[in-house]
């Protein structure tokens, strides 16, 4: 049958009848579920067709409200990521030494008896806190990781500490959570440190930019090179990369010396507007411009179109997590927020926002069973331990949980478990964790396909993809729905939530774990929506719940600044009730109740010093079109958007070092060295060179091999300096991604 | 010939180069490896630090004249389909590759048959060809902020959209 020519064609995905016509009449089988191909809490739904058994394809589910049909290229490449030649396919037990990759496949039951045997023992020598379990990102395991660690008694679930909690966290503590941005009302929209089209460009941020764009808003980005959404902006302020800080004390400045705030407002909602009006007089946008590199004039005209355009949202990004000043970076911009009256109003940053009709599904976290001394046990906090538990547990920083394994210090970590993260890969100080793998007592990694370090572990267990199981089900806004399996597991493969419920039953934590059933676990979850899991199931593309009210509410602020913290003492978030813009919560812990400029280890302004080896600065994109963080180079329809590593770098800058576009290039710092190609990019700072994180993977469909982990690789993390006193920031453990290096061709 | 062609709409504006079309049509159509029936690039104007980026989403624009049609020795590339569509006789086709060379928009492409492809639009009715009964092909279906439209246009608007194109590509060219 072909198309009845002479027929509209409307731009729209499948609905469910469509995806069930359209399979029947293509010999098909037809699945709604989940998108499973991008980070935090994947959940665009999607229409996944099987042919003769095989999954080959997938279309946007139009009945998602968080898609509406749309699929990004990850999504659609899938079939080959779950067929890779790359995937795990036995559960694994090492051999020979660690890193020699020898190893003889065991039996799921064997592989959880080897590691509940040794953390039983663990547990008994050194205590149940020498187990550290790592989340990346927070995906929708990481409560089931939490769970497991509250029943074993360990704090240790280890946070990347560069990723999302550092703004809620610096939000929370000064405007009482972290904002949203009111696109739909804003006539300017400052798109600062942040990338809405490579992360989740299907799920609406990107939409919402494009909506807000036609209608006229206007666009500022911030950030050291453009990309697509810089494209869009009316403005691009080309910022030095970890510099955030300093734009935003100088943008304080200019709105504090010309005074256009809300008086009113800070007036009766701020507290220490005083203190802060004399602080910022020591950043006038000519230091501002020294530092960020940002033109003193370009300053001085965003803060002024800032605070005068009333509807005006920022929309601050995860660019601003990854530098010593992070925190303060962050409360500068909320204090940005508050004194030009722009919190929780028509078009600005949103405290509260549409609330969804949605109950919420029962967390398992077990959160109300941490303890002080639980706290006090953390081996690294990621934020200090007063402060914990925040945002769903008590975090341990990802980094420093490998340097305990080195360093002892306060005790070492014995055994770590990976699930789904490459620590060798996807944080800094490479150099470091591959010592620490090598010492550590027992490692475990579980994934889908080859890791980086399974090499070091001492058990692997290939895990099923999402499109393998039919468990868990996702919720996100106001839309609940069950995830179905497409295809039978291809080889001897669980879930990473059954991982978890079958090693808590054989430690002894049955109770906990619902004796090992997913399916009483997620009826447990469902409970506040009165439904089963086999209920849910029966709703295809789920239940899509009204909003309670249509309208946003706006001004929530005696309920907002009222809120009680999630840590252990309850004492509120502000304890004046008041935007803490003279932070006496962090006064009192021993940091600065202003924010201040503090610079990277290594900076033009920092270190100039170092600038006559090392003149220019290199930092690295933490997403990309064709990835998601450090996997998925070994798929072959998103390995040819992206083949090859390559650093961005302005033509001026290549040109004066005689290299060439495309040229395999040597990219060295104090602290490693990277071969690459070379992109000449017109569209980033001529001081600044930048590469996408997360390379090492080879692609075998495409011929492409594996990089070095360390040096002569492409791996961005061993480039910068992991130096306790100057690499982080003190508060929230954001880890710098900045330093400088020389460039030159590789001969 | 129908006055009445079936052409693409690409819309810059609202292109977030996103490159979901450009797999969308390889996973739905089993497009080889090293080859793009639609490929998306990014358009430099301008300096740093006045400088700023576009988007363009490309395939075959099944053109109005096509000059892949007249530079074809064979006579393996037609428009003689419904809706105007032109389609690549392979039996006929023997991989000179004339059509690239003549083609404002490179979208012929070859794999390592050496026998010229390209997008269909999905409206061949080869056995390959999904049936997409009342809906876009999955290039356009699948584009999270509608920048790509099939719409069925007259000689003249074919005409403009063709243009509108070139303009486009020509944006980076006067760099």
């Amino acid at each position: 049958m072909t198309k009845q020519f002479g027929q509209a064609v409307e731009n729209c995905a499948f609905t469910l009848e469509e995806a069930k016509a359209f399979a029947q009449e293509a010999g098909e089988q037809v699945t709604p579920t989940f998108c499973a191909m991008c980070g935090p809490n994947p959940t665009c739904g999607i229409y996944a067709f099987v042919k003769d058994g095989r999954f080959t394809r997938v279309a946007g589910m139009l009945e998602s409200p968080l898609n509406k049909g749309g699929v990004c290229p990850k999504g659609h490449a899938a079939p080959q990521w779950v067929y890779s030649p790359d995937r795990l396919k036995k559960p694994l037990l090492r051999k020979g030494a660690k890193g020699e990759g020898l190893f003889q496949e065991i039996t799921w039951d064997e592989a959880i008896s080897i590691i509940a045997d040794k953390l039983q023992q663990q547990k008994a020598l050194y205590g149940p806190e020498s187990l550290a379990i790592l989340s990346p990102a927070h995906r929708s395991y990481s409560n089931y990781i939490r769970r497991f660690l509250v029943a074993h008694g360990s704090p240790n679930y280890g946070h990347s500490g560069i990723c999302y909690v550092q703004r809620e966290f610096a939000f929370t503590y000064t405007i009482g959570c972290q904002p949203r941005c009111d696109y739909k009302n804003a006539d300017l929209i400052i798109l600062w440190g942040r990338q809405p089209i490579y992360s989740g460009p299907a799920m609406g941020a990107a939409r919402s930019l494009v909506a807000a764009k036609r209608r006229g808003a206007k666009i500022i980005a911030i950030k050291p090179s453009v990309e697509p959404d810089v494209g869009m902006a009316d403005i691009w302020a080309p910022l030095r990369p970890g510099t955030d800080a300093a734009l935003a004390l100088s943008m304080l400045n200019v709105i504090v010396d010309e005074n256009v705030i809300d008086e009113k407002f800070v007036e009766t909602w701020c507290y220490g507007y005083e203190q802060l009006r004399e602080h910022v007089r020591k950043y006038p946008p000519e230091w501002g411009e020294r530092i960020s590199g940002v033109p003193a004039a370009q300053i001085r005209e965003i803060a002024r179109l800032y605070a005068t355009t009333k509807a005006a949202t920022i929309d601050l990004g995860n660019g601003v997590e990854h530098a010593p000043s992070s925190n303060d970076a962050i409360r500068a911009v909320a204090i940005l927020m508050a004194i030009t009256g722009h919190l929780d109003r028509p078009g600005g940053n949103l405290l509260v926002g549409v609330r969804s009709g949605m109950p919420s599904p029962k967390t398992v976290n077990l959160a109300g069973r941490y303890t002080q001394e639980m706290v006090d046990k953390l081996v690294a906090p990621e934020f200090p331990r007063v402060f914990q538990p925040f945002w769903g547990g008590t975090s341990s920083a990802y980094y420093r949980i490998f340097d305990s394994v080195l360093t002892e210090k306060p005790y070492p970590i014995r055994t770590i478990i990976a699930p789904g993260t490459q620590p060798t890969v996807s944080n800094r100080g490479s150099k470091r964790v591959v010592e620490a793998l090598k010492k550590v007592d027992f490692y475990v990694v579980l994934d889908v396909t080859r890791t980086a370090d399974m090499n070091y572990a001492d058990v692997v267990l290939p895990v099923s993809t999402p499109y393998e199981t039919d468990h868990p089900f996702e919720f996100r806004g106001n839309w609940l729905m069950a995830r179905n399996k497409v295809i039978e597991p291809l080889g001897d493969y669980k879930s990473m939530y059954e991982f978890f419920l079958d090693l808590g039953v054989r430690m002894g934590y049955g109770e906990d774990f619902w004796h090992g059933s997913i399916t009483d676990c997620q009826n447990y979850q469902l409970t506040p929506f009165d439904l089963t899991i086999e209920k849910l199931r029966e709703y295809p593309f789920g239940l899509i719940f009204k909003a309670k009210r249509n309208a946003p509410s706006y001004e929530n602020y005696s309920r907002v600044f009222q809120r009680r913290s999630t840590a252990l003492s309850r004492e509120p978030y502000l304890p004046q009730g008041k935007v803490a813009i003279y932070n006496t919560t962090f006064e009192r812990e021993g940091f600065n109740p202003l924010p201040e400029w503090r610079e990277p280890p290594e900076s033009i302004t920092g270190a100039p010093e170092l600038t006559g080896k090392y003149p220019l600065i290199l930092s690295d994109y933490h997403t990309s079109k064709a990835y998601s963080a450090a996997w998925q180079r070994n798929v072959p329809y998103l390995r040819e958007i992206q083949p090859f590593p390559t650093l961005h770098i302005h033509p001026a800058t290549a040109a004066a070092r005689g290299i060439k576009n495309h040229d395999w290039i040597i990219v060295e710092s104090s602290h490693g060295w990277m071969k690459v190609k070379a992109e000449l990019y017109p569209g980033i700072r001529p001081d600044t060179v930048m590469i996408l994180h997360g390379w090492w993977q080879g692609c075998r469909e495409l011929g492409f091999g594996d990089l070095p982990i360390l040096d002569g690789g492409a791996n961005v993390n061993i480039m910068y300096s992991v130096d306790p006193d100057k690499a982080f920031d003190p508060l929230i453990t954001a880890m710098s991604s900045q330093t400088l290096v020389e460039v030159r061709k590789y001969e | 010939m129908s006055d009445e062609q079936w052409g693409f709409i690409f819309n810059k504006d609202s292109c977030i180069q996103c490159h979901g079309c450009e797999v969308a049509c390889k996973t739905w159509r089993a497009v080889a490896l090293g080859v793009n029936w639609r490929r998306v690039i990014n358009l430099w104007s301008g300096e740093y630090p006045h400088i700023t980026c576009s988007s363009a989403s490309i395939a075959c624009m099944h053109c109005e004249e096509p000059a892949c049609v007249d530079v074809c020795p064979t006579g393996a590339v037609n428009k003689r389909g419904a809706g105007g569509i032109v389609l690549v006789d392979a039996r006929k086709c023997i991989g000179c590759q004339a059509c690239l060379d003549a083609c404002p928009f490179k979208a012929p492409q070859f794999g390592l048959d050496g026998v010229m492809q390209k997008c269909d639009m999905c409206l061949s009715g080869k056995a390959d060809a999904p049936n997409f009964s009342q809906k876009a092909p999955p290039c356009v279906n699948t584009c999270p902020t509608g920048a790509l439209a099939l719409r069925k246009m007259t000689v003249a608007q074919k005409k403009e959209a063709e243009q509108t194109m070139i303009d486009l590509l020509n944006i980076s060219k006067k760099r």
